[in-house]
């Protein structure tokens, strides 16, 4: 594993407190406008809690992410890219095309600069539309809004199920497609389609069985525990299932 | 900067305060991201290989460049505006704060469009940027530790926690969106089927996009339609 260098280190470090700092700065303004205009505290609290247990099991990966990507271009490296916007498959993917294209004229530092700056310009797109154009464009969405709340609402909400559909076509149909003949990515990792079935439909029925239980046993408590649950069960009976198809 | 902490009067002073705080935020934060390889340049005296920086560049704009900025406008009605710049700096939007704003808004119960729906929404991925953030920190210990031994030991089930995350969703939501979106679905699966058969299936991330789109533009149709 390359050795990280002490200034990225310590930018990491304050990379983490801005985000953090940011995170802090939205929720407290939340919370307060929340309170303004008569949000219960109950409701809020509800919000947080859900959010804060919902978050644990998806940030494992990410952690499995800093790991497989430090192997290439060390822990700090990794680790930044990792808590800032990217994802795994696209910084391993900036990684791999410079690594190969780069050959032996190069040494593995300047390899790793060459991949860092990639990564870092090719990302950036998403935050500088922010920074310049949102808050024109979400003026214009709220004007939209006013104008015509019930067709935005509309809209709104066929965006959110249209999320749903595009991402649980995506996950079906392609693992149907791979049934049998698992695919092996970039980082070496290996998924399987049979294994990306049953942990779908795990979840789908561990979910279906808390609302069951919501609905006629009256468990009002598994409300907030029902995704969360359905997620780690679902994990788990697909960590039992991966040795069966390796 | 006091005054953007003051408790807004009204929606439209709250959500200027948000763009304001969003922007000198994201401003800061990208200027720390940009910093990110020049210290690195400096400490390890080297420069980037610039011939092989602009050989790899154009694979780069093509696959996430561009994509970043269809990502920006396409979600930004989902998650409101603390939420748009929060999560365009954290990252993982559609595997990560997309469903935890999705569920933290289906156990409160908020009505679409309203403002409780988007304080819920940006109170949820603050909480979950946080949450993240944390752990990743956390995580750091173990990998140092133990190094490539834990991340064997748990590779093997990194590819499923998206269908863990989204088959729960999917029966959550099912009863709010299914009647609006059940013929985009059915548009979406064609499309995933095609494209499998053609040899080449839409990833995740450009699925969401095209099953945004599809449903977007049907419902704005039924909408004149008067059908809904």
């Amino acid at each position: 594993m390359p050795q990280s260098l002490v200034s990225v280190w310590i930018i990491g470090a304050v990379i983490v407190v801005a985000v953090l700092a940011m995170s802090i700065a939205f929720l407290i303004k939340a919370i307060k406008r929340g309170k303004a205009i008569g949000m219960s505290k109950d409701i809020i609290m509800q919000a947080v809690k859900s959010s804060a247990i919902f978050s644990i099991v998806p940030s494992i990966p990410i952690v499995i992410g800093v790991g497989i990507l430090m192997t290439f271009v060390g822990m700090a490296i990794s680790w930044i890219r990792l808590s800032v916007i990217g994802a795994l498959q696209y910084e391993i993917y900036a990684q791999q095309i410079v690594f190969s294209e780069g050959g032996a004229a190069d040494n593995q530092m300047v390899l790793i600069a060459t991949a860092l700056t990639l990564m870092t310009v090719g990302i950036i797109s998403g935050p500088i539309f922010n920074a310049i154009f949102y808050k024109k464009y979400q003026n214009t969405l709220a004007t939209l809004q006013e104008k015509n709340e019930k067709a935005m609402n509309a809209v709104t909400g066929a965006l959110m199920g249209g999320m749903l559909a595009g991402m649980t076509s995506a996950i079906v149909v392609n693992a149907f497609f791979a049934l049998g003949d698992p695919k092996t990515d970039a980082a070496g990792i290996t998924t399987f389609g049979e294994v990306t079935l049953i942990a779908w439909a795990a979840s789908v029925v561990i979910m279906a069985l808390c609302g069951v239980l919501l609905k006629f046993g009256k468990q009002k408590w598994i409300e907030n525990y029902a995704l969360p649950l359905a997620m780690v069960g679902s994990m788990a009976i697909a960590y039992a299932c991966t040795g069966l198809f390796a | 900067m006091k005054n953007l902490f003051k408790v807004a009067e009204t929606r439209e002073e709250h959500n200027n305060q948000m763009h304001n705080i969003g922007r000198i935020f994201t401003l800061i934060t990208l200027g720390l991201i940009l910093l990110v390889p020049i210290l690195f340049c400096l400490e390890a005296k080297v420069t980037p290989d610039w011939s092989l920086f602009l050989k790899t560049l154009p694979a780069i704009v093509g696959a996430y460049f561009i994509v970043g900025f269809v990502e920006a406008i396409s979600y930004a009605p989902l998650l409101g505006t603390g939420g748009q710049y929060l999560s365009f700096i954290t990252g993982n939007i559609s595997n990560l704060k997309l469903p935890c704003a999705i569920n933290a808004q289906n156990i409160t119960k908020c009505q679409q469009g309203s403002e409780e729906q988007e304080i819920i929404t940006t109170i949820s991925i603050a909480v979950s940027s946080i949450v993240t953030t944390v752990i990743i920190l956390i995580g750091l210990i173990p990998l140092a530790l133990l190094q490539e031994s834990i991340v064997e030991a748990v590779k093997p089930v990194s590819p499923y926690v998206i269908p863990a995350i989204f088959g729960g969703l999917l029966v959550a939501l099912m009863a709010k969106y299914m009647k609006m979106t059940a013929i985009p679905f059915v548009i979406c699966i064609l499309i995933s089927v095609i494209t499998n058969i053609l040899g080449s299936g839409l990833n995740q991330s450009v699925m969401v996009i095209v099953g945004m789109v599809i449903s977007g533009i049907y419902t704005f149709v039924m909408y004149k339609l008067k059908k809904i």
